[in-house]
């Protein structure tokens, strides 16, 4: 199950009820709410008071940013701006509190396999012990307010990563969505741009967050993603006795062993072959957990981050392949 | 400005995203937004946010709108309705309340309801359990104090009698 599930993720967006929402608020009213949050974060009696790593956006270089986003720890929008705001990250990476986002508070659990369940509750804990030190904007009929109608009520986003390649080639994807938003969900690409995600690997989410409890709103996805997962398994099944596919697996961990120059597009969709193909155990000597981390290894700013330098494209497609060559060896 | 992806559209849905290491910034249409996944609940929430907007307009010259509508400005925050309509953001908390009658149709056209289900701020319950036992039971004694002075005044004594009764067994209660 966890095979096909990369990654569970609960987003709960809160706001402060005396400031105006951040869209509203100069830098000096972002610095005072960033500030009051972190406050309330220390004085907490939480796992993230006791191991937290604050990071002021301004402080950042523009690899560090985009590598927060590569890791899925911060939003794009996030880290675009850097005025008033700041992240507040566990040292284990799985808590995290994006400040003056969309929202004053954007509080994220991150977990490398399919646990809605106790995402949610680790999330709803931290929520309940920020809400005895911060006065959160709250109605009873609306639930939590935010700055975009979208979120309101529960403020809750829960996701589960997906890695579809079966589903992705065999074109069934497409309609697959379509269905999903009557179903209050959605789904997209996880990487790269367009209909055609890198690396098959999809985010799917709920949609609707006023009108749902939390419970049913994860009970949906859970159901939705545990179908999606057994209709992948079966056309996994059925695609790996094909000999074509077979051969398209064992080149694609030919090349990434091989390869002396990689962009990261290709050594996506060549990690994505691979991690098929340990999924239909046609690949025995390379691990899931490798090939998760080298998902998140080989991605430029990533790369940069991790060896404290500025590298040009061409120089990242280099130090790709040798990673790629190394860890898969 | 037309849509990058079809160049044929009006965009209105603004996405950023990480692509190759850099920040890049997209605005698409709607149908293209939906095909690459961005679900169409913002640029269907702004353009209904417009609709409800141009309409509400229309019918405020027509048929002149009950006062309370009629707030231009939210007094926290000093959004306009025009601000929420263009930008599909809301002002501040109060802001929920000062438009309510504007954005209710909006809401329930994203959510297909208007009432929250889930958990409840811990801190919200605190202040209503606090407050709901003083107030109350002051307010009936106010009222009945008043019934009784009006009694007075139109000599109704049997009446008052009643009504000083009551008061005196609402005061027992109350201490």
């Amino acid at each position: 199950m966890s095979n096909v599930v990369m990654q569970t993720r609960i987003r709960l967006a809160r706001n402060l009820k005396k400031y105006p929402f951040p869209q509203r608020l100069n830098t000096a009213g972002k610095n005072e709410v960033a500030e009051e949050i972190i406050k309330a974060v220390k004085n907490s009696n939480s796992p993230l008071s006791k191991e937290l790593n604050i990071l002021y956006v301004k402080d950042l270089t523009e690899a560090q940013r985009i590598s927060l986003v590569e890791q899925h720890l911060a939003s794009p929008e996030f880290m675009s701006d850097s005025a008033g705001r700041a992240l507040i990250l566990s040292k284990d990476k799985t808590m995290s509190i994006m400040i003056n986002e969309e929202d004053h508070i954007r509080l994220q659990i991150l977990y490398k396999d399919f646990n809605l369940e106790q995402a949610y509750d680790t999330a709803d804990k931290l929520d309940t012990l920020l809400d005895e030190n911060l006065d959160f904007a709250f109605d009873e009929k609306l639930g939590y307010l935010t700055q975009c109608p979208t979120n309101l009520g529960t403020g809750m986003r829960a996701s589960v990563m997906l890695h579809l390649p079966a589903l992705k080639s065999s074109k069934a994807i497409g309609r697959i969505a379509g269905n999903l938003s009557k179903l209050g969900l959605t789904i997209r690409g996880a990487y790269g741009e367009g209909t055609e995600p890198e690396g098959a690997m999809y985010q799917l989410s709920n949609q609707v967050t006023l009108g749902i409890s939390e419970k049913a709103a994860i009970e949906n996805l859970k159901n939705i993603a545990q179908q999606l997962v057994t209709q992948e398994l079966q056309s996994e099944k059925r695609m790996s006795e094909n000999l074509e596919t077979q051969d398209k697996i064992f080149r694609s961990l030919g090349i990434l062993k091989t390869a002396k120059l990689i962009s990261c597009k290709e050594a996506l969709e060549l990690l994505s072959n691979v991690r098929f193909g340990i999924n239909a155990s046609l690949i025995k000597d390379v691990s899931l957990e490798t090939v998760d981390e080298l998902i998140t290894e080989i991605q430029p700013a990533t790369m940069m981050v991790n060896k404290n330098e500025k590298i040009p494209p061409r120089e990242r497609d280099i130090l790709r392949a040798e990673i790629l060559n190394e860890k898969l060896n | 400005m037309k849509c990058q992806k079809c160049n044929k559209n009006e965009a209105n849905t603004h996405v950023k995203r990480v692509i190759n290491g850099e920040f890049e910034e997209y605005h698409l249409c709607s149908e293209c937004a939906k095909e690459m996944g961005y679900s169409n609940v913002f640029s269907d929430f702004t353009n209904s946010f417009a609709d409800d907007f141009n309409s509400l307009f229309g019918s405020f010259f027509e048929n002149a709108l009950p006062a309370r509508t009629q707030a231009t400005r939210c007094e926290t925050c000093g959004t306009s309705y025009n601000d929420i309509a263009r930008t599909g953001m809301m002002g501040c908390a109060d802001c929920y309340e000062v438009f309510a009658d504007r954005i209710l149709p909006t809401i329930r056209r994203i959510h297909g309801n208007t009432t929250h289900m889930g958990k409840n701020s811990p801190s919200y319950k605190k202040v209503e359990v606090e407050e709901k036992p003083e107030t109350k039971p002051k307010d009936e004694l106010s009222e009945l104090k008043e019934q009784l002075d009006t009694a007075i005044k139109n000599q109704e004594f049997e009446k008052a009698a009643v009504l000083r009764d009551k008061i005196k067994e609402k005061e027992n209660e109350n201490e």
